[in-house]
């Protein structure tokens, strides 16, 4: 007998009558249908730039702000209350089995994008420590990628008192290509795969490194914006 | 309070403990298997990070334990200030019955033994363990109090902290930010008692069979682990499981019964109304005539109510029906509602005449001159301890010792009949002891 991953309720596998038409080898499920309906998936209405669900395909008002700093990402899910409790859960928590929840979700994302090279956004040496996982790459199956990029500025080691250092550490570049990184990225286009959307610093900053490496194409996808 | 004291009788993760602290790990490979150190459940093969360390998902509510950690504890010392005089200022008086119980608890408690208070709903069984931990607390034991239901923990706090005015008390549970405190009597959840480790001379489990402690081996391990080898404890219920039951047959628990209520009044029989298909109707946005006359009636008449139903998904759709039916004013509550507290005080203060709720005030709740109708009480969640409990919502008051129980189901369920079998031998046993039916 197997429970949900999120509420531990006892599972009963429903088999559709599509997959069994189609003799489909079925995804075994780990949440219960109550809680993955609590997830919400992003439509076609949506920013070009950065992912976020709308009412119209215009760029918003925040990506607007950004100017030139070009972004092409996509976001499975919205972060709503039960995406924060997710992630909260997953990652804060350092429940590493939750990873499963999102697997197939995001396999489904992956196989829609245009790529040839899949790079995740790196954590830290201290959070591999602590946390013991890298939260993105814990939702890859078999997905080949390449950790092209390096964790070189820890926020949380920089003083936070002056408050001009850390508005100069908002523009400095937290990340570093790694030794043999160009070879890997030189005229391919480049997946980005983060975890959430906040303020898309993060994914410019790692932009901007990866077509240092000699990327022709760099474009994103997160699990929630 | 010094990092010593933090540590006097508990087992928690540090990076560095004080010079006299011992540690060891939190993950232990025994055989084949890794064990946690702090609830002692196994691992699965499954449970390990990238980084190669394992960890513990039983325990991850109190924080993740992995195998890069240490449990840190000082054996408990029973370092207390003496206890204030008078040790019990509860002004009250219990009745010749209740005494009688209170003494036998007392008796028990002396000798060490595990044993079990087997009361009514409403027969006031807080009040009848006073005397026993008074006594407890006059040995300089430290003593827990605890429950599985977080509410019955809210409602106990403030009754302890009059009834033992002198005795440092510290409340313990999972939504709290105040820090620790060492004190000699410890309320907590059923949870919280994973951070201890042999610290307590005496526990006493308050609803010892509510979920989720009777379906938890996790929870029952850790008031073993909290409990000093030399420790006893009291489990104290109005419908002990069939388990606790057979322990009791086999003498490996003693036991004290009290089957009157102490205003002497017997338990409200359940009276069962038959409603064909009420799902479907509901469905629809209707409710049974026989059920919205009922509630109508307890409007008119000004009888508060509480309206019992099986999910958390059938509140609104009710609510409405109700509302549609011109029965306004209530509220709908829930486990997960965050508002809950805020309800529930809300109807005590009488701003609102009726709850509707989940099983989630099943039990721990006490509102005077209260009538009780559960819908769909031949759902499985129901269960007939659950359905006892419900019952015993009703006339706990000496003001108001009588009232009703209506259970609206769409066929009779053996739960149902066991539950109103369970109220009638109560009852017969009440009797002999000189209960009345008003
Ligand atoms: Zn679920
Ligand atoms: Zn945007
Ligand atoms: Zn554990």
């Amino acid at each position: 007998m197997t429970h949900c991953l999120l509420c531990h309720q006892v599972l009963h596998p429903q088999m559709t009558l599509t997959q069994f038409w189609r003799w489909q080898p079925l995804p075994v499920p780990v949440v219960c249908q109550r809680c993955e309906q609590q997830f919400e998936r992003i439509t076609e209405m949506h920013c070009p730039q950065c992912g976020r669900q709308q009412t119209n395909m215009t760029v918003c008002h925040d990506c607007e702000r950004w100017g030139e700093q070009n972004l092409r990402n996509h976001a499975v899910y919205t972060y709503n209350d039960a995406m924060k409790a997710y992630m909260q859960q997953y990652k804060f928590q350092g429940d590493y089995a939750l990873r499963q929840v999102m697997r197939e979700p995001l396999r489904q994302a992956l196989a829609q994008q245009t790529y040839d090279v899949l790079v995740p956004i790196p954590v830290n040496q201290e959070t591999w420590q602590t946390r013991g996982f890298n939260q993105v790459t814990g939702w890859l199956q078999n997905q080949p990628f390449h950790q092209a990029l390096l964790v070189t500025i820890d926020h949380k080691d920089q003083p936070q008192s002056a408050k001009t250092r850390q508005q100069r550490l908002r523009t400095q570049q937290p990340f570093s290509l790694a030794p043999n990184a160009a070879t890997v990225l030189k005229n391919k286009r480049v997946l980005l795969l983060d975890d959430v959307y906040t303020t898309g610093r993060t994914l410019r900053h790692a932009t901007a490194q990866i077509y240092l490496g000699g990327a022709k194409a760099v474009t994103s996808l997160t699990l929630a914006r | 309070m010094s990092d010593e004291q933090n540590l006097f009788g508990r087992q928690l993760p540090l990076t560095r403990g004080p010079a006299n602290s011992s540690s060891r790990p939190a993950i232990v490979l025994n055989g084949q298997r890794r064990q946690c150190q702090r609830c002692h459940q196994w691992l699965l093969p499954t449970d390990q990070l990238p980084n190669q360390a394992w960890y513990c998902r039983q325990c991850l509510q109190l924080g993740r334990l992995t195998s890069q950690d240490k449990l840190y504890t000082i054996p408990e010392p029973n370092r207390f200030d003496p206890v204030g005089v008078p040790i019990l200022t509860w002004p009250g008086k219990l009745s010749p019955m209740q005494g009688t119980a209170a003494t036998a608890i007392l008796n028990l408690t002396r000798r060490k033994r595990d044993q079990l208070l087997w009361a009514v709903t409403g027969a006031g069984k807080t009040e009848i363990v006073y005397p026993a931990l008074a006594w407890a607390l006059a040995q300089n034991w430290r003593v827990a109090w605890v429950s599985p239901r977080v509410d019955v923990c809210l409602e106990l706090a403030p009754r302890l902290q009059a009834a033992f005015h002198h005795v440092p008390q510290t409340l313990r549970h999972g939504k709290q930010t105040t820090p620790y405190r060492y004190c000699q009597l410890t309320l907590c959840t059923t949870h919280q008692l994973l951070r201890f480790h042999a610290a307590f001379d005496w526990i006493i489990v308050d609803e010892v069979d509510a979920f989720p402690l009777a379906t938890s081996p996790l929870l029952q391990t850790a008031i073993m682990t909290a409990q000093k080898p030399t420790g006893s404890h009291l489990y104290l219920t109005a419908t002990p499981g069939e388990q606790m039951q057979r322990q009791v047959h086999q003498k490996k628990l003693a036991v004290t019964y009290l089957p009157l209520r102490y205003h002497g009044v017997l338990l409200p029989q359940i009276a069962v109304c038959l409603i064909w298909r009420w799902r479907e109707r509901l469905a629809k946005g209707k409710l049974a005539a026989k059920l919205v006359r009922q509630l109508q009636a307890y409007q008119q008449r000004g009888q508060r109510f509480l309206l019992f139903v099986p999910h958390v998904v059938d509140l609104k759709p009710i609510a409405q029906a109700l509302q549609q039916a011109g029965v306004t004013g209530g509220m709908t509550v829930h486990a997960g509602d965050n508002d809950r507290a805020a309800k529930v005080q809300a109807m005590r203060d009488h701003t609102i005449p009726f709850l509707i709720t989940t099983t989630i005030l099943e039990r721990g709740v006490t509102f005077p001159d209260i009538a009780v109708v559960v819908l769909g009480g031949d759902d499985p969640v129901f269960s007939t301890a659950a359905l006892v409990q419900i019952a015993g919502r009703v006339g706990r008051h000496q003001n108001f010792p009588t009232g009703e129980v209506t259970v609206y189901c769409h066929s009779q369920s053996r739960r149902i009949r066991l539950a109103q079998g369970m109220i009638s031998q109560l009852n017969r046993q009440g009797k002999r002891l000189g209960g009345r039916y008003k």
